[in-house]
């Protein structure tokens, strides 16, 4: 399987909310960074909680692919755009069923044998806040309509 | 999932090579605050997009998207004069053979002026970011997309507010 078709295959896991397949695709040592969130770990821990929470809370989660390239050392870069309804807490954010889209760049670091041993994630939570109705920092769960 | 608009190449190729000399000449020019020679190393009509920059109002909302001699260039001049000693380093460079980078640098300076919803209070912000180039086959970049966290910008340097 190349790096593209592992990416692909990954962000369809994703959208699915099929953390256990995510982590059938990544080596037992993969880490990841969750870049907002500074959540920096094994993916089996960090990655899989954070999935995990989004797949519960945005239940009709779809993945938009928007560009993808390899890189000459096999990682996989992706810009993408998800969007959903929530439907629970997410991040500590109160549930007001609001739908929201947000663009993000992941990339996937990918070994010689079609594993992914690298997971990093770029976005603006700032973004997400605003979508959730979140108006100050430092009182994420109070949100307005 | 759908799939649209998509960019491939593997292997070590002068493309490859060129693409990022051109990208480390970029973020040399970004610190020596050398703007004309940042859009100079630019396309015509290079596009533009900061993804976390939005500016949201009763009627609109307002992105920072366009193009490198419009948007980009007053963004960037904007940026060096509010915080005067902005720096970058980057931390990671990759590219593919068809003119594809994408570049992680630490950015940071000492806000000096408000910027945005950020009043100046005189702090200093460190903040990843993640930037996406391409470069065309004549080594001048023809589209910048970057991906930072307003969140962690804003925290440090004292705005708690959302919009």
């Amino acid at each position: 399987m190349s790096a593209r078709e592992l990416a692909e295959k990954f962000l369809g896991h994703v959208e699915a909310g099929e953390v256990d397949e995510i982590l059938g695709l990544t080596t037992p040592d993969a880490t990841v960074s969750l870049v907002p969130l500074n959540r920096h770990g094994p993916m089996a821990a960090d990655g899989a909680s954070y999935l995990r929470e989004l797949a519960r809370a945005v239940p009709d989660l779809l993945v938009r692919v928007r560009r993808l390239f390899v890189t000459a050392d096999n990682t996989a870069v992706a810009e993408i755009t998800i969007d959903g309804t929530q439907a629970d807490d997410f991040l500590a954010v109160a549930n007001q069923e609001k739908h929201f889209d947000l663009d993000q760049a992941w990339m996937l670091k990918v070994t010689p044998d079609d594993r992914i041993s690298a997971v990093i994630a770029y976005w603006d939570q700032n973004q997400l806040y605003r979508r959730l109705g979140v108006k100050r920092l430092d009182q994420i769960t109070i949100t307005a309509w | 999932m759908t799939t649209v608009a998509l960019r491939d190449g593997t292997g070590t190729t002068p493309r490859e090579e060129s693409a990022e000399t051109t990208v480390r000449a970029f973020f040399a020019a970004y610190r020596a605050h050398d703007v004309e020679r940042m859009v100079d190393l630019c396309a015509e009509d290079a596009g533009f997009r900061y993804v976390p920059f939005e500016v949201w109002s009763r009627q609109r909302v307002l992105h920072g998207e366009g193009k490198v001699c419009t948007v980009g260039k007053v963004i960037w001049t904007t940026l060096i004069d509010a915080f005067p000693d902005l720096t970058n380093a980057v931390t990671s460079l990759r590219a593919d053979g068809d003119g594809n980078v994408a570049a992680e640098a630490g950015i940071g300076g000492t806000q000096a002026k408000d910027f945005g919803i950020i009043a100046c209070a005189g702090g200093r912000y460190e903040l990843p970011h993640l930037f996406l180039f391409h470069v065309s086959g004549a080594g001048l970049i023809d589209d910048i997309v970057a991906y930072w966290d307003n969140v962690a910008w804003k925290k440090q340097l004292g705005c708690l507010e959302v919009d």
